[in-house]
């Protein structure tokens, strides 16, 4: 065990600041919960990928930093960012999900066309993998695409799709092989969002932000080389995008940022005064502190390529309901003024706090429910047998 | 022994529901929460019907004089119908203060109208008491602000609380809107700029201080029983939307991960049933322990109902988070019962205090 940086981290960790103190003017506000996607963030994420503070292990011909996977530095870099309150850039879908598989499962050619625009902010990315009849059975899904000369012809119904308008491009899971067993039959593909055949229609949140779309194809056409991986692995590289999601979700980095609002918040409402309120407030302090070294420990294994075993899932489950829990502390310490929504008078930054603690419950749904990640805890972390396949469809013992 | 409702409540439980659901179905409920702060007399005049804004006036004033075990047994109803009212105000706190102070006859004009469904009154408080016979100061969080005829309001302290009645149109009042997450009950807070308060429009409450603590209570028990509406219809809707939903071949009722989710909450749930009718009974009868059943019951009632209504939205996986779906209309309306009139910390605190004093 050793936790020391040594003298070379704490260069780094001095390089880090001195660039802090000199470019923090251009980022934008810090806010709480996932990145925005604006002008003035690509911009900066563009100057945290110059200077190795974002996508830094991305290859230099792709884009990136280049730099050697250095679990200290990964941690200093959040440390720091989070210390002076200055976004660590953009946390999307196609950077935190896409990027990594495009690096295991990509051509040269996809890697050379996709990561550099997408690790700049420049090129942004939905995930369609949900389906009406698909959401936890993802593999059930439906959407076929069928080879036609150079072409796939994609249609179906995706559904939840978040930032389906703003982005340019979908990795979608479609069906190819119909024949094959039911995850066999699966393909990974790239779908550009203007192809003619494709409509977008949003979805109105529980915040009330049309957050997520349902997307429809007719007739899609999709090139035949915009497919990752070969036909029919489309779910073993879709399992390791959800990986990647499910990290991001759940990764402590978020939870302690929150937690660091919320302690403000509490502080300027006089809560940490109240001893019921501080007690609650110290007690979500633990969980996130467990989770934060809990997530070095995690990291810890992937660099000495060991598995994590169960130790490995639970991350979503926790860091998801922890984030939902630090949002409802903040409104309670609010009283009253903790119902104020977005727009209202008096109400405190920006009525963020409500939306949050909406979202938040809304992650402990997306990118697979706590249930089903209760399930794969117990079965593949735990060894415990699956639920036999009993009640047949649509009956009612 | 007999500790239950009896079978007139549960028949007016019953046909309440059924006139809930044929005057304000959701559809109705959305499109009035929309309409945020606009006032609408159709929408008051509906709700006196089924006595609903009379319910506790007086019946020599045209109300139906009953408890506030009767008004509990209407806000669970109004919970799980999510209707745009705010009852712990309009029909409940003002009427009750209006009929302490009975033996003015100005009164009985208010009482009368609130119970026909002409007047919406609310009920304020303000911190600052008046100086040299003015008022300078605001009310914050007042229900139905905007839309009020008149303002019950209360001001100084705990201890020493002294009650108007102020008409909306008071010079020197001013209302100002608030959002919420609720859309289906409105807020603003209400500002007094050297309101001269005219010697009729003191309210002649004999015990101000009791008057005030039994106020408070009884909208807590009101606020804690429309969280309790809420959290069961979602309950409801839930578990009919398990027995619909299917994946992995299996209606996801059939998952014991869905089943026991659902088996928790109804588990958490149900003892608050009980639990309402204890604190409004010991309300009614003014037991010794009223207070502090009151303050229990809303900290915990609102605290299960914000998880049972998230439990809820987890049954209806993505379906559960969108605007369409109506569980984000009870788990707002839940939200809001929570955080109003003292949110579960701070009432567990008053709580302690009752506790140590042996109630
Ligand atoms: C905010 C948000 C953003 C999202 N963004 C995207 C996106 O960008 N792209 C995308 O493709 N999808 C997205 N999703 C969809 C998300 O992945 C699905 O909602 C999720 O996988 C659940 O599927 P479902 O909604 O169909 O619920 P269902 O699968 O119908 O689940 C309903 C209930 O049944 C339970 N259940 C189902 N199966 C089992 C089982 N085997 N054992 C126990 N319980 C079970 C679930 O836990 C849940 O409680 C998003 C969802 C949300 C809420």
């Amino acid at each position: 065990m050793d936790l020391s940086y040594g003298p070379g981290y704490e260069q780094f960790r001095n390089e880090i600041r001195r660039f802090l103190e000199e470019h923090r003017e251009q980022a934008p506000p810090p806010r709480l919960g996932l990145a925005e996607n604006s002008a003035a963030m690509r911009r900066w994420q563009g100057i945290l990928v110059d200077h190795g503070y974002a996508c830094r292990t991305v290859p230099k011909n792709y884009g990136g930093y280049g730099a050697e996977e250095d679990l200290l530095k990964t941690i200093i870099i959040g440390e720091e960012f989070r210390k002076a309150s200055v976004s660590a850039g953009i946390a999307s879908q196609g950077i935190s999900m896409l990027v990594p598989t495009l690096l295991r499962y990509g051509s040269e050619e996809q890697k050379r066309e996709y990561i550099e625009p997408t690790i700049r902010g420049e090129l942004i990315w939905c995930q369609g993998y949900s389906e009406p009849e698909a959401g936890s059975d993802l593999a059930g899904l439906k959407t076929s695409a069928v080879v036609d000369g150079d072409d796939f012809v994609v249609n179906g119904h995706k559904i939840w799709t978040s930032t389906a308008r703003e982005a340019r491009m979908m990795f979608a899971l479609v069906r190819t092989e119909p024949e094959a067993s039911k995850h066999k039959g699966i393909s990974y593909l790239l779908i550009s969002m203007d192809s003619p055949g494709l409509e977008i229609r949003p979805l109105k949140m529980m915040t009330g932000h049309a957050g997520f779309n349902e997307v429809f194809f007719n007739d899609v056409r999709v090139p035949k080389r915009n497919i990752i991986g070969r036909r029919g692995q489309g779910w073993e590289v879709g399992k390791a995008t959800l990986v990647h999601e499910r990290n991001m979700l759940g990764a402590s980095d978020h939870s302690m940022t929150m937690l660091q609002s919320c302690m403000k918040v509490l502080d300027d409402c006089g809560a940490l005064d109240d001893p019921l309120l501080a007690d609650q407030a110290m007690k979500l302090a633990a969980r996130t502190m467990a989770m934060k070294y809990h997530s070095l420990r995690m990291l810890t294994d992937k660099l000495k390529g060991r598995s994590p075993g169960a130790a490995g899932l639970i991350t979503k489950l926790n860091g998801c309901q922890l984030n939902h829990d630090i949002c409802k502390l903040a409104i309670d310490a609010m009283g009253e003024g903790g119902i104020l929504r977005e727009g209202s008078r008096r109400v405190r930054d920006r009525g963020r706090w409500q939306s949050e603690y909406m979202f938040q419950l809304g992650l402990i749904i997306g990118g697979g429910t706590a249930q089903i990640q209760k399930n794969i805890i117990s079965e593949v972390g735990l060894g415990m047998p699956r639920e036999p396949k009993t009640p047949q469809r649509g009956t009612r013992e | 022994m007999d500790f239950g409702l009896s079978p007139e409540q549960e028949l007016f439980a019953h046909s309440l529901r059924g006139y809930l659901s044929q005057h304000f179905p959701m559809q109705r409920v959305r499109t009035l929460m929309e309409a945020e702060h606009r006032a609408d007399p159709e929408r008051i005049e509906a709700l006196s019907g089924q006595g609903l804004a009379g319910i506790l006036v007086p019946t020599d004033c045209g109300g139906s004089g009953l408890a506030l075990l009767d008004a509990v047994i209407a806000a669970v109803e109004l919970g799980r119908a999510a209707t745009p009212v705010s009852f712990h105000s309009a029909f409940v706190a003002a009427p009750y203060l209006l009929s302490q102070a009975l033996p003015e006859p100005s009164m009985r004009g208010w009482l009368e109208a609130i119970a026909a469904g002409k007047s919406l009154l609310s009920f304020a408080r303000l911190p600052a008491k008046a100086s040299s016979g003015k008022w300078n100061g605001s009310a914050s969080f007042v229900a139905d602000a905007m839309v009020a005829d008149a303002f019950v309001v209360a001001s100084g302290d705990d201890s020493a609380p002294e009650f108007y009645l102020l008409p909306a149109a008071t010079p020197g009042l001013s209302v100002e809107p608030l959002l919420n997450i609720d859309a289906t009950r409105v807020l603003g807070d209400v500002s007094f700029e050297a309101v001269a308060l005219p010697a009729r429009s003191r309210l002649p409450i004999a015990d101000p201080a009791g008057a005030l603590r039994r106020v408070l209570d009884a909208g807590r028990i009101v606020l804690a029983a429309d969280a309790f509406g809420a959290a069961e219809r979602s309950l409801e809707s839930a578990v009919e939307y398990s027995l619909l939903r299917e994946q992995f071949g299996r209606l996801i009722g059939s998952f014991q991960a869905v089943k026991h989710m659902c088996a928790e909450s109804y588990a958490e749930l149900e003892p608050l049933r009980a639990l309402l009718w204890y604190a409004a009974f010991a309300w009614d009868e003014e037991l010794d322990d009223a207070s502090y059943a009151a303050t229990l019951l809303k900290s915990h009632c609102c605290e299960v109902a914000t998880e049972v209504v998230a439990n809820a939205v987890q049954v209806y996986g993505g379906m559960g988070f969108t605007y369409d779906c109506d569980v984000q209309i009870w788990f707002k309306r839940a939200g809001y019962d929570r955080q109003m009139w003292g949110g579960p910390s701070e009432l567990r605190a008053r709580a302690v205090e009752m506790a140590r004093a042996g109630v």
